[in-house]
């Protein structure tokens, strides 16, 4: 076999969204030699497309916020199936890692005393997110990115892993190839760090970005690891739904942290028709009160338009289903009339310019059309709370990929400091145990053989599948049959669906040559699709119950006894198993903030 | 050539025409040149030609290779050359653009073509890095954020929006003709520091934009800043540049 290009690292990250870059700081700062490899150029990870802000209960707009209470937010919009101990590392360090961002330079819209300036976000108590304009992805990843260059860390850009190797029972190294030249890559890493994000590409209508195939997820599963919550998945209730082209396309929540409200076609603010028993008591029972709230959060509950983002995405399925929606199948997001055309144009930019250029709608006279988008895995890799490190030895995984945290759903904002807060935690324990190790396992020739042998597979078949339409048929089965609104039939469906895509998986068929080849890198990332697809309809068959990203029209209630367990997903021979596994125990001193 | 389909539109359907689209394609494989290819597809009048060579890698010609990624204008990877402008492919509907005759979608120029619509863009980010792209302070480390007001930080936030898709650099004569010049990013990456409040490099990155590859080079031909999808004032922040190179030495 022809010789390959081989390097060694302490710590290799794998994607350069946030939560990587963070890593790879981290890993550096601790004395680690660090590789980042990364499917898209620097900068373009799905991080960038972040608009909201970043939670953190920094209490430089409310001084009434602290950890507790964004610890207590947190929890309660997962739904209480989030680590308890995750939630709890994300609530008190998220505010040094927004400081230290901006210590490196990001920018931040400011209070008028220079402080960094907050904002509201659904499920949030207090005003929390720290953010600039509707652009603070962008600026986080920049930030992050420039960080990276002032540090010199290298970074293999347009380069994709395909397989995780191990030695000695451990992991030893990845092996992937190079989009450009098709040419293949091995990495020698003790650590190997997981930041690939989600899953959003095997569903048809998403706000993620191609790079969403799964990939860390389908890594992880295959080298050993646990899959945990993958039955949760948050449809964002706010994608654009007109003109077609677009849809799916995310529209921030700030605008309805910013005083924006849903209505159906009747004109009326349904979400007073949806607030569920477990928000009754802190959220406003009418318009008057919601409509104080902006100003004086201390005498007034919580708009509706601001429930966690699973009750609002299930609100608006509800007013469509019920014959009141907008003409293109959506409700009606409104702060035309709200807030006036300046404060819109200053705090939503970017939102102002998408729906001008994109839609042809003035958002600043008109309402936008919104309805559900799937935006967010919340299930992934089970890790170590503290660590970030999987069952499999040398394995980490941080940000979207990482399971866990997030519970049953996500609430907005707690991505961002997600990212920053456990990509730093397991940049640097990744890279504490790579110099902890005394013999380092050897990413082995056979190995090699058989991934080079896995990935060119597409070559040696001739008028086979077109990826393209296997991806389409994909998305159409995930959506209709594993989407917003669940049932055990459609699943069962949906699994015998995706046995007919895995045998048809095998026979793809790529065009032309290695160098630079999207049909084949398709074909390749189809396989991660479909074990994550998997995942996600099994896990979603066996919890029969509906509990935030997980709603099932078979089951409609939340069932107290599936709220102490959550479902592990592995691998069992060719397919995927389930497991049951205990809730970790939150210690009582926690415990009491629920009270 | 726009030709409405036959069948009567549904109510809120979106009409859909033919569109013919003129790629230039370049396989280093089998091409020793770059060379036109023509494929006519049909399109909705809302959609963009980012949908149109969608349509045409899935459905004619899965070899044919861009690069994409949010689709939406924010993460900077789709910049063409489209009817002979720069653009992003994500933000271009087909319906502002004539369709009487051929869209002509082109790599960026000024960077060496590696396949079809994708262009080799290690120089751009070596430019970028040579700017010192990053803060530099000196003193400790502050224990919370250091305070900037409103009108500081409004300072350089056009600057700020940039997203790196080098439909800036890639319009630029100067650049076309010498791809020692830094560009016209390099140079508003290096304003966004340059113009920040908190940050004590500016003498270190003006002396490198001093240089002869630098920003005397810019001729203000004004392309870069009709290029920008963000609508950044581009070669205004060029000339902010240039005028605190010669206050400097005032």
């Amino acid at each position: 076999m022809a010789e390959i290009e081989r390097h060694r690292f302490d710590v290799l990250v794998v994607g350069a969204g946030g939560a990587g870059l963070r890593a790879a700081i981290a890993a550096h700062d601790a004395g680690a030699k660090v590789g980042i490899v990364c499917k898209s150029l620097l900068g373009k990870a799905h991080t960038v497309m972040a608009e909201g802000g970043i939670a953190a209960a920094m209490a430089n707009v409310w001084k009434e916020d602290n950890w507790q209470v964004h610890f207590r937010d947190t929890m309660r919009g997962g739904k209480m199936l989030n680590h308890w101990r995750m939630a709890q590392l994300h609530a008190q360090e998220a505010p040094d890692r927004v400081r230290e961002l901006e210590e490196w330079g990001a920018l931040f819209d400011r209070t008028p005393d220079g402080l960094i300036s907050q904002r509201d976000f659904g499920g949030h108590r207090y005003a929390r997110l720290a953010h600039v304009g509707d652009r603070t992805g962008l600026e986080l990843i920049r930030t992050l990115q420039q960080r990276a260059v002032a540090l010199g860390i290298e970074v293999f850009m347009e380069c994709t892993i395909t397989k995780l190797v191990k030695g000695d029972g451990r992991i030893a190294g990845a092996f992937g190839y190079w989009r450009e030249s098709g040419r293949f890559i091995a990495f020698d890493a003790p650590s190997v760090v997981l930041a690939t994000g989600g899953i959003g590409k095997s569903y048809k209508v998403t706000s993620n970005s191609w790079e969403y195939t799964g990939d860390g997820h389908a890594l992880a599963l295959e080298a050993g690891a646990s899959l945990v919550n993958m039955e949760f998945v948050q449809f964002h209730p706010t994608g654009m739904v007109w003109p077609p082209s677009v849809k799916g396309i995310l529209v921030t929540e700030s605008v309805r942290g910013d005083g924006g409200v849903l209505r159906n076609s009747e004109g009326r603010r349904f979400m007073f028709d949806y607030i569920p028993e477990f928000f009754k008591a802190e959220t406003a029972d009418s318009e008057d009160e919601a409509d104080r709230w902006y100003e004086d959060k201390t005498n007034n509950r919580r708009p509706p338009e601001l429930l966690p983002r699973d009750e609002v995405a299930r609100a608006i399925n509800a007013e469509v289903k019920a014959g009141r929606g907008s003409p293109h199948g959506g409700v009606f997001l409104d702060i035309a009339s709200r807030r006036s055309p300046e404060y819109v144009r200053r705090r939503l930019p970017s939102m102002y310019h998408q729906f001008k250029e994109l839609a042809d709608v003035d958002i600043t006279a008109e309402p936008m059309e919104v309805g559900p988008t799937c935006h967010y895995v919340m299930g992934g890799v089970a890790v170590d709370p503290d660590t970030g490190e999987s069952a499999v030895q040398g394995l980490y995984a941080a940000g979207e990929v990482a399971g866990g945290m997030h519970g049953a759903n996500r609430l907005g904002g707690n991505s961002l400091s997600d990212l920053l807060v456990f990509g730093r935690r397991t940049g640097l324990n990744a890279a504490y145990a790579a110099a902890r190790l005394r013999r380092r396992p050897e990413v082995g020739d056979d190995d090699i053989r058989a991934a080079s042998e896995h990935a060119l597979a597409p070559f040696g078949i001739e008028g086979g599948e077109n990826p393209y339409a296997v991806q389409q048929d994909l998305q159409e089965v995930m959506h209709n049959l594993v989407g917003i609104i669940r049932t055990a039939d459609e699943m069962e469906q949906a699994l015998t669906d995706l046995a007919g895509l895995w045998e048809r998986i095998t026979r793809l068929s790529v065009e032309g040559h290695r160098q630079y080849n999207p049909g084949w890198h398709l074909a390749l990332d189809l396989h991660n699709m479909l074990r994550v697809s998997e995942c996600i309809a099994r896990a979603a068959l066996e919890r029969t119950e509906s509990r935030g990203g997980h709603t099932r029209d078979d089951y409609p209630a939340t069932d107290d006894s599936w709220g102490r367990v959550n479902l592990h997903c592995r691998i069992d021979g060719d397919g995927v198993g389930i497991t049951p596994e205990p809730l970790p125990q939150m210690p009582d001193e926690l415990r009491e903030l629920f009270n | 050539m726009t030709a409405a389909v036959a069948d009567a539109p549904v109510a809120g359907a979106v009409p859909s025409f033919q569109v013919t689209l003129r790629l230039r394609r370049f396989n280093p494989e089998n091409d020793t040149e770059p060379r036109w290819e023509e494929h006519t597809v049909t399109m909705h009048g809302t959609d963009r030609v980012l949908d149109a060579l969608h349509k045409i890698k899935w459905e004619i010609d899965g070899s044919l290779t861009f690069r994409r990624s949010c689709a939406h204008g924010i993460c900077g990877s789709d910049a063409m050359r489209i009817n002979g402008r720069n653009r992003l492919a994500c933000k271009t509907l087909l319906k502002d653009l004539p369709l009487d005759k051929p869209v002509t979608v082109e790599p960026i120029k000024g960077l060496a073509v590696l396949k079809d619509l994708v262009v080799d863009m290690d120089p751009f980010f070596e430019a970028y890095k040579s700017i010192m792209p990053f803060l530099i302070t000196s003193g400790n480390e502050p224990s919370r954020e250091r305070r900037q007001s409103p009108e500081d930080r409004a300072r350089y936030d056009d600057t700020t929006k940039c997203i790196m898709c080098a439909a800036c650099t890639s319009s630029c004569p100067v650049y076309w003709s010498d791809g020692q010049y830094f560009g016209p990013q390099a140079i508003v990456g290096a304003h966004r520091f340059i113009f920040d409040s908190r940050d004590e490099g500016a003498e270190q990155r003006l002396e490198i934009l001093n240089d002869r590859d630098g920003v005397w080079r810019c001729r203000t031909t004004f392309n870069c800043t009709d290029a920008c999808p963000r609508g950044i004032e581009v070669t205004k922040a060029i000339q902010e540049v240039k005028r605190a190179l010669l206050f400097r030495r005032v």
